[in-house]
C-alpha cells in the first residue's frame, strides 16, 4: 500500500507540472481553448489521484503499525502542502473562471511535490512529542493558511507580470486585486488558526503557550507581516501592484518559516528537517 | 475623525498621532524586523559566547542593546505597548462613528438618494410590482422598510450591521492575549523538578534560581522509556503519586503531550536519565581495609569512627588514555578534624595519583531512574485562550460578513409601465455585492414575468 501511495505521488507530480504547462499554454494561445480545458481536467485528476495517495498512505501507516495521520515529517508536509495547492487553486477556478490563474499556482503545487520527491518516503513511527490529537488540526490549518498564502502570492505574480502599463482600474485586475486580498485573508486566518493550535499544544506538551522558538517567532513575524498587508489597505496609494509586491515578500516570510528554519535555525521543531 | 479637543492643539495631534492606522502599520512592521534580529542572533546565552562570536565591541553593544533576550528587553516590550496603545486608541477614536452607523434609523435611510446600479422597466404601475418587490428585497437582505415619495415606492433592506463590530473583538483580542502575558509574567513561575524513582520532593527549582516550596508532596513512583526495534524512542512516562499531610490524595501519569495538574501547578514530561544512588566501595585507612556502602547524601558511619557519603557519581568517564571507568566524589568527616572529600576510581584501576592516608575504590555503583519534570504556574493562561477564541471569531466576523444595504425605487416611467432602480451600499467585498444586485434584478424579471 505504501509502494502504490508512493508511486501514485509521481504520477501526480507530474501531472502538475503537465497541468502547469496546459494553463500557460491555453494563456498564451488565446484561441487554444481546448489546453485550457485540458489543464482543468488534468488537475482535478491530479487531485483526486492525490487524495487517494494521501489516504493510502494513511492506511498504510496503520497496517504497518506506525499509527499515525501522514503529517509527521517534511515529506509528508510537502505531499500534504502541494495538496492544499491545488486544493485552493481548484476553488478559485471554480469561482471565479479564470484560468491563466493555474499557469501561475499550479507550478508550486509541481514544485512542493518535486521536493517530495527528493526525500525519503519511509513512513516512521513517532516521536513522543508529536503523539497528540492536536497534531492534526495544527498540520492542517498551518499548511491550508501556506496554500493561501502561496496561491495569493502567485497571483501577486500574475498581476506584476500582466499588469505592466496597464491601467489597474480594469475589471480584470480590480479581480485580481480583490483576490489577491481574498486568498491573503484565508491564509491569514488559517495561520492564525495553525498558531493557536499549535501554542495550544506546545502548551500541554512543553508546559509553556509561546517560548519564542525560532518556528514560533518565524510564523509571529509572517503574521506581523500579512496584519501589516490587511492594514495598508486602510492607508492612501497602498492597492494594486504595491500589495501585490507586499505578498510576495510575505510569502517570502512563509517559506523560510516553512524550509528556512529548519534548515538554518535550531529549535523545537527539528524533526521535521 | 472625532474632535476631542480643538484641532492643532497638542492633545489633538498625539491623539492623531496614536489614532493612525500609519502607526499600526510602521509598528507592527517594526516588531517582525525585530524579532527577525532575535532569531539569528543567539538568545539568552552565557557573556562569553557573544564575545567569542562577535569580539569584544560586538558583545557590549548586544548586551547594551539586550540583545541577547531580545524578546524581554525593555525596547521590544515597548514596541509591544506602542502596539496596545495604538490598537486602544484607533478602536476608541472610530467606535462612535461606527455605533452610530449601526443605529441609523432605516426610515433615515430611506429616502437617501443613491445611483442605481442595476435599473429595469416593467409593464404595470410601482403598486403591481411593490409586493413582489418587498418579498425578494426581504429574502435578499431582510427586513424591508418601505415608504412613498409621490407616486414613488421606496424599499429599503439592510443585514450585517453588526458585522462592523467584528474589526473591534479583533482588536480587543489581541489586548486580552497581551494581558493573559502580563498576567502570567508577574504571578506565574516555571521551574524544573529532577526526582528519583522512590524519591519525594516538596519544593522545586524555579528558572530564576529560587527554591519554591509546593505546598505538597510529590512522590514518583516509577519511571519508564520505551524505545522503537531503531532506537527512536517511543514513549516517556513517570507514574507519580500526590500526597498532602502524608496522605496520598492523588495519582496520574505523565507523558509528554500529558502533564498533570495539581492546585493549578502543570507538570510536564521533559528529561529523564539515571542517577547513582548507592555506592559498594572498598574504604581503605592506614592500610585497613573495609567494604562499605554509602548512599547519596546521607553518612554512613564507617566501623572504627569517623562517617562518610556519596557526594556525586558518573557510571562512566573518560580520562583519555589515563583511565576510563566510573568516578566518585565522597565526602568523609574523620573522629577528630575537617572533613575531607575523596575521588574514587574503580578498584583495581592504576591510577597514578592516589596516595594519603585515606582512599576509596568503587566497586560498583548502583543507580535508579529519574525524570525531569518541567513545572509551571500560569495564572494568566486562560486569558491567553480566550483571547485566541475571540480572535478566530473576531475575523471571520470582520472578514466574513459585511454591513450591506439595498434600496428599491419603484417609479411610473409613463404608459403604464415601471422603472424598478436597485442601489446597494457596502462596506467590504464590493463583488460580492454587485452579484447580490444581479440576482435581485433577475428574480424581479422573472417573477415579472411570471405574474403576467
Amino acid at each position: 500500500m505504501e509502494a502504490l501511495s508512493n508511486n501514485l505521488l509521481v504520477v501526480v507530480t507530474f501531472a502538475y507540472l503537465l497541468a502547469s504547462v496546459s494553463y500557460l499554454g491555453g494563456w498564451i494561445i488565446t484561441k487554444a481553448k481546448a489546453l485550457g480545458l485540458l489543464a482543468t481536467i488534468l488537475t482535478w485528476a491530479a487531485f483526486a489521484t492525490h487524495t487517494a495517495a494521501i489516504i493510502l498512505r494513511w492506511l498504510a501507516s496503520y497496517q504497518i503499525g506506525a499509527d499515525h495521520a501522514p503529517f509527521s515529517n517534511l515529506f509528508e508536509s510537502l505531499v500534504f502542502f502541494g495538496w492544499t495547492l491545488a486544493l485552493i487553486y481548484l476553488i478559485i477556478e471554480l469561482r471565479t473562471k479564470l484560468k491563466p490563474i493555474g499557469a501561475f499556482a499550479m507550478p508550486l503545487a509541481f514544485f512542493a511535490m518535486l521536493y517530495a520527491l527528493k526525500l525519503d518516503p519511509a513512513i516512521k513511527p513517532l516521536l513522543p512529542a508529536l503523539k497528540s490529537n492536536w497534531l492534526i488540526a495544527h498540520v492542517i490549518t498551518c499548511f491550508l493558511g501556506y496554500a493561501g498564502f502561496g496561491v495569493s502570492a502567485s497571483l501577486s505574480l500574475m498581476y506584476l507580470v500582466t499588469g505592466k502599463g496597464r491601467s489597474p482600474e480594469e475589471r480584470r485586475f480590480l479581480v485580481l486585486d480583490e483576490l489577491i486580498y481574498q486568498t491573503v485573508v484565508v491564509g491569514f486566518i488559517l495561520l492564525t488558526a495553525g498558531i493557536v493550535t499549535g501554542s495550544i499544544w506546545a502548551n500541554s506538551a512543553w508546559g509553556t503557550y509561546w517560548s519564542w522558538d525560532p518556528k514560533e517567532t518565524w510564523s509571529l513575524i509572517t503574521w506581523l507581516v500579512y496584519a501589516a498587508l490587511l492594514h495598508s489597505r486602510y492607508m492612501r496609494g497602498w492597492q494594486g501592484a504595491r500589495v501585490a509586491v507586499f505578498s510576495l515578500v510575505g510569502f517570502v516570510c512563509v517559506l523560510f518559516t516553512y524550509f528556512g528554519v529548519n534548515l538554518l535555525l535550531s529549535g523545537l521543531h527539528s524533526y521535521a528537517r | 475623525m472625532k474632535q476631542t479637543e480643538k484641532p492643532g492643539g497638542a492633545g489633538q495631534r498625539f491623539w492623531d498621532f496614536f489614532a493612525s492606522v500609519k502607526l499600526s502599520f510602521v509598528l507592527l512592521l517594526s516588531l517582525a524586523l525585530a524579532s527577525v534580529l532575535g532569531t539569528l542572533l543567539p538568545q539568552k546565552e552565557h557573556v562569553s559566547v557573544y564575545v567569542q562570536q562577535f569580539g569584544e565591541s560586538g558583545a557590549r553593544l548586544i548586551l547594551g542593546l539586550r540583545l541577547d533576550d531580545m524578546y524581554h528587553a525593555p525596547w521590544f516590550l515597548l514596541l509591544l505597548a506602542l502596539l496596545a496603545f495604538n490598537l486602544v486608541v484607533c478602536s476608541l477614536n472610530r467606535l462612535p462613528q461606527t455605533l452610530k452607523l449601526m443605529a441609523k434609523e432605516p426610515a433615515a435611510e430611506l429616502k437617501r438618494s443613491r445611483s442605481a446600479q442595476e435599473s429595469l422597466t416593467l409593464a404595470g404601475s410601482p403598486t403591481d410590482h411593490l409586493a413582489r418587490a418587498e418579498a425578494a428585497l426581504k429574502q435578499a437582505v431582510g427586513p424591508v422598510t418601505a415608504g412613498q415619495d409621490g407616486q414613488t415606492r421606496l424599499l429599503f433592506a439592510e443585514k450585517g450591521a453588526w458585522s462592523r463590530l467584528g474589526v473591534y473583538l479583533v482588536h480587543l483580542s489581541v489586548l486580552v492575549i497581551m494581558a493573559g502575558a502580563v498576567v502570567g509574567g508577574i504571578w506565574g513561575y516555571a521551574g524544573f523538578i529532577n526526582i528519583n524513582q522512590g524519591s519525594t520532593i516538596d519544593h522545586l527549582d524555579l528558572d530564576d534560581g529560587r527554591q519554591l516550596p509546593l505546598g505538597f508532596v510529590l512522590r514518583l513512583d516509577k519511571f519508564t522509556a520505551e524505545f522503537h526495534p531503531d532506537g527512536m524512542p517511543k514513549e516517556y512516562r513517570s507514574e507519580v503519586t500526590f500526597l498532602e499531610n502524608g496522605q496520598e490524595v492523588e495519582k496520574a501519569v505523565l507523558m509528554v503531550n500529558h502533564p498533570a495538574q495539581r492546585h493549578g501547578i502543570d507538570f510536564y514530561q521533559a528529561s529523564y536519565g539515571q542517577s547513582v544512588t548507592k555506592l559498594r566501595a572498598n574504604f581503605i585507612k592506614d592500610g585497613q581495609t573495609q567494604t562499605v556502602a554509602l548512599a547519596h547524601g546521607q553518612w554512613t558511619d564507617l566501623e572504627g569512627g569517623g562517617k562518610a557519603l556519596l557526594i556525586e557519581a558518573r557510571p562512566e568517564v573518560n580520562m583519555g588514555g589515563m583511565y576510563k571507568g566510573p568516578v566518585a566524589r565522597v565526602g568523609y568527616q574523620p573522629p577528630q578534624g575537617e572533613a575531607m572529600a575523596l575521588t574514587a576510581f574503580q578498584a583495581g584501576a592504576k591510577i597514578p595519583m592516589r596516595g594519603g592516608p585515606v582512599s576509596v575504590e568503587i566497586l560498583e555503583l548502583e543507580s535508579t531512574p529519574y525524570s525531569g519534570l518541567q513545572v509551571k504556574y500560569d495564572p494568566g493562561v486562560w486569558l491567553i485562550w480566550l483571547g485566541c477564541g475571540l480572535m478566530v471569531v473576531g475575523f471571520v466576523v470582520a472578514f466574513y460578513f459585511a454591513h450591506r444595504k439595498v434600496w428599491l425605487r419603484l417609479s411610473p416611467a409613463g404608459q403604464g409601465r415601471c422603472k424598478i432602480e436597485i442601489a446597494g451600499s457596502t462596506n467590504k467585498n464590493r463583488l460580492g455585492l454587485t452579484r447580490l444586485l444581479e440576482r435581485l434584478s433577475a428574480r424581479l424579471k422573472a417573477g415579472a414575468a411570471q405574474g403576467e
